[in-house]
């Protein structure tokens, strides 16, 4: 792989992982909420693109829908999908905090899953839909390689602008109370229920066109490329980033996506050493995570309510 | 408009076998509207508790509590404090990534909290109000010189002062005050009671938990005093400071504050 | 009517293998605070180690099996004195997050070492005996055993030893055993060496009864979590009840829906225990 090739992937899918990323940082950091189901949204979008831009099943297909749209109406339900998920899972678990709600979002996430992989009808199970629609940019006159990479940074732009909105407003203040102390915002008239719900829900949005936008790339929907690992890495992202800012859950992801396309794009001997390779990074990545855990404390998010 | 702006009544909190307020018949009093009310008793009578169940926090086990006629024991401490109630703690409370300014604008609840005004940014214009109304209450409570700080560089007393600021930018008809003395200076406890009176003046309705009787009973207008959840005495605080009952409760000891 | 009772008796023998697997993973939780995700991986670490010593070192299974339990067991504290320990004070919510980090750095580990592929041991083949119309074989038979057997000792362990009653101590109320003048460092570390210790067994025995691949120890988790959340904070008997009764509704679960939903069932316990009982069944509530 070239130098222009890798940092287009690094580009592409960095800036799609960073919607992931900042939307998380919108959960967590600023909202106070520990989502570990983040792939869940991110399938659910992909999943409904892909069930919305292909065709109708035919011959050896065991799928069941197939609406055969243009990607932007497959786009648009993407998000609907997502954000109907995230109320379908955020409601009953509002009532929970830290560790709990993290378990439940994560099973829920898991549901999901199971429920891609083993109802042939919906998802074609293991095997995946693999006639996903892709856009054409050939009226705009660019490869698809570069039409990906700008409809990435454009996403990406799209939803740091609207969480930057969000979170400069009243609204983000409230947000930012709320997750510092509940009895006190309670105590001047915030709805902390509704604050939470309406955070949780609309930043599964962003995650669900990214779904979609993944789906494009790889024309490819599968229940392997969406597993726990995905939730992993957007909160190793994070939290690489200094888990505060927008610009930092940008940051990185960025880093962190070049950092395995760079170890991707090694020409390794054998299948063995590009395993081990694989391996190493993960292990580093682990290292990495817990070191920045470690001398970068969350202050903020442990101390709550009265302070010393 | 009734004459009495909360009716607490046959109030009672149980936490598992222990009746914290309640007692034999559970805790009824009224306040009067535009009162200065003190909360007072020995430890462990309930006083805070007291304060839980009436702005929200806790749940009365029986027994209800009226704003304005209105019930307010079944419903959520935040709809609540939009009926006009405010109360800060017995621990200061502040929103630690804030600034001080922040932490009294956020009190104030703008059209900006919904998520469809967000981006129509018609708040805007609210933000502006909001802004020199936090100032103009900062100032009312003495920290003029902190309104371009920062929570971490304020002392207890402060803390407390912000808390108040907080709850003053609302408005609220009806203010509980827990230990608005605990960690403030005594030098500075002049300028608070001048502070309470004032607020006192404006017609508002204050309950005030102390322990610092000295500085309760120049101010109040009516004192309440609570032992093991129950009420022992209500009058005028030259009433309380010459019943027996609660001389005894107290042992005398806390007169000499 | 036979089929739902060989569900049953497979559902005990998944239950057992739960119990095994959860009961360090509780003890951590309640000890040192926290649920610690990386704790299925120690699982792998122990049925790769020994299939290791078994298979390419030629070991007999049962030394090969005892190696891996004390490795795991010292892995285990290492890892809790490293990586845990300092920063403890952060909150569970932290260490919930780092224990995902920590997942990485093992599980990369046994990856990096191992590599790809299934593995089985150097053992005999199982042998399967009837009863009543019901098959099992003479390894769930043994996992069965371990089970009750590790859950006595246990249970003897934390009420006479000195040791197993600090622990024990820490378990219900860490400040109360402080003031007590029970060594809460030391105790701290026993803790480590002992839940992983059990983790170590549980790998020993996966090992035994499935066939080793090395993303088999994060499968794992999603039902420990299942069994822990439903045994609460509270004792060895509640985390033994909790794993029967997951192990057995997953395998009897087959009766009525698809296969392929069995790990559902676990994801749908920690679901509904949550929302509606998050106290578990020992129904203590947290500090």
């Amino acid at each position: 792989m070239n130098i222009e090739q890798l940092l287009l992937a690094v580009l592409t899918y960095g800036c799609l992982y960073s919607v992931m990323t900042v939307s998380l940082n919108l959960q967590y950091a600023r909202g106070g909420m520990i989502n570990f189901g983040t792939v869940a949204y991110f399938a659910a979008g992909a999943y409904a693109y892909a069930i919305f831009t292909q065709e109708p099943p035919s011959g050896l297909d065991q799928y069941a829908f197939g609406f055969n749209s243009p990607w932007w109406v497959g786009f648009i339900a993407a998000g609907v999908a997502a954000f109907l998920f995230a109320i379908v899972t955020g409601w009953p678990t509002l009532r929970l905090r830290g560790e709990y709600l993290a378990l439940t979002t994560f099973a829920f996430a898991e549901v999901l899953h199971s429920i891609f992989l083993n109802e042939r009808r919906i998802g074609n199970g293991s095997v995946g839909l693999s006639n996903v629609n892709r856009p054409d940019f050939s009226w705009i006159g660019m490869s698809d390689n570069y039409g990906f990479a700008g409809a990435a940074i454009l996403l990406l732009m799209f939803t740091a602008f609207f969480c930057h909105r969000i979170l400069a407003s009243p609204y983000g203040r409230a947000i930012d109370a709320v997750r510092d102390d509940e009895t006190a915002a309670e105590a001047v008239g915030k709805d902390i229920k509704r604050l939470r719900f309406e955070i949780f829900v609309i930043s599964a949005v962003p995650v669900g066109f990214a779904g979609a936008l993944y789906a494009m790339i790889t024309t490819l929907v599968s229940p392997g490329l969406f597993t726990a690992e995905v939730t992993f890495f957007v909160w190793i992202a994070l939290i690489l980033g200094g888990e505060h800012t927008i610009k930092g859950a940008i940051f990185g992801t960025l880093a962190l996506i070049l950092f395995e396309e760079v170890v991707r794009s090694f020409n390794f001997e054998t299948v063995r050493s590009a395993e081990i390779a694989a391996s190493v990074e993960h292990i580093m990545t682990g290292i990495i995570f817990i070191m920045i855990l470690r001398w970068q404390p969350f202050d903020r998010f442990t101390k709550k309510g009265a302070v010393q | 408009m009734t004459d009495d702006i909360l009716v607490v009544n046959k109030l009672t909190k149980q936490f598992g076998g222990l009746k914290a307020v309640g007692g034999q018949g559970g805790l009824s009093f009224n306040v009067k509207r535009g009162a200065l009310v003190g909360l007072i008793g020995p430890n462990g009578a309930g006083k805070s508790t007291t304060f839980n169940l009436i702005s929200g926090v806790l749940e009365p086990s029986s027994g209800s509590v009226a704003l304005n006629g209105k019930v307010i024991s079944n419903i959520k401490s935040s709809e609540i404090a939009s009926h006009g109630l405010g109360r800060t703690f017995q621990t200061p409370r502040a929103f630690t990534s804030l600034s001080v300014l922040e932490n009294v604008m956020v009190g104030a609840g703008s059209t900006g909290e919904r998520l469809t005004s967000v981006f129509s940014g018609s708040w805007r214009t609210d933000e502006a109000d909001i802004k020199s109304k936090a100032i103009e209450v900062l100032q009312q409570v003495g920290l003029d010189d902190r309104i371009g700080d920062i929570v971490a560089n304020l002392s207890g007393g402060e803390l407390r002062m912000l808390e108040v600021a907080r709850q003053l930018i609302r408005d609220p008809e009806i203010l509980l005050l827990d230990e608005p003395t605990a960690g403030v200076d005594p030098s500075l406890q002049g300028k608070l009671s001048s502070i309470l009176v004032d607020l006192h003046n404006e017609g508002r309705t204050l309950i005030v938990v102390e322990h610092n009787l000295h500085f309760l009973l120049r101010i109040a207008d009516v004192v309440i005093v609570l032992q093991n959840g129950e009420l022992l005495a209500e009058g005028t605080p030259n009433e309380i400071k010459n019943d027996q009952r609660v001389i005894s409760a107290y042992l005398g000891d806390e007169y000499a504050a | 009517m036979t089929l739902i009772a060989q569900y049953f008796v497979t559902g005990i023998v998944t239950g057992c293998f739960l119990i095994l697997a959860t009961i360090g993973f509780s003890l951590t939780r309640r000890v040192e605070g926290f649920l610690n995700i990386a704790h299925a991986e120690l699982l792998g670490v122990s049925a790769f180690v020994t299939w290791g010593l078994n298979v390419k070192a030629a070991w007999p299974f049962l030394p090969s099996a005892i190696f891996a339990i004390i490795f795991t067991a010292v892995v285990g504290l290492v890892v809790g004195r490293l990586f845990y320990d300092p920063i403890r004070k952060l909150g569970p919510a932290v260490l919930l997050i780092s224990s995902v980090g920590v997942a990485y750095v093992i599980g990369g580990s046994v990856d990096a070492l191992v590599g790809t592929g299934i593995r089985t041991l150097n053992i005999p083949l199982a042998t399967t005996y009837r009863f009543f119309g019901v098959r099992i074989t003479d390894y769930q038979m043994i996992v069965v055993a371990l089970a009750a057997l590790t859950g006595l000792s246990l249970a003897v362990f934390m009420s006479k030893t000195k040791i197993g009653l600090a622990i024990g101590a820490m378990a219900d109320n860490p400040e109360l055993a402080a003031s007590r003048g029970i060594d809460i460092l030391q105790t701290s570390r026993a803790t480590w060496l002992l839940s992983s210790g059990l983790a170590g067994l549980a790998g020993v025995v996966l090992a035994l009864i499935a066939t080793l691949s090395t993303d088999l120890a994060f499968h794992q988790i999603l039902q420990i979590l299942a069994v822990a959340i439903l045994a609460g904070l509270g004792s060895l008997y509640s985390v033994m009840l909790a794993g029967l009764i997951v192990g057995i509704a997953m395998d009897m679960s087959v009766f009525w829906i698809p296969a392929g939903y069995r790990p559902l069932i676990a994801f749908a316990v920690v679901i509904l225990v949550l929302l509606v009982r998050p106290e578990g069944l020992s129904g203590r509530k947290s500090k």
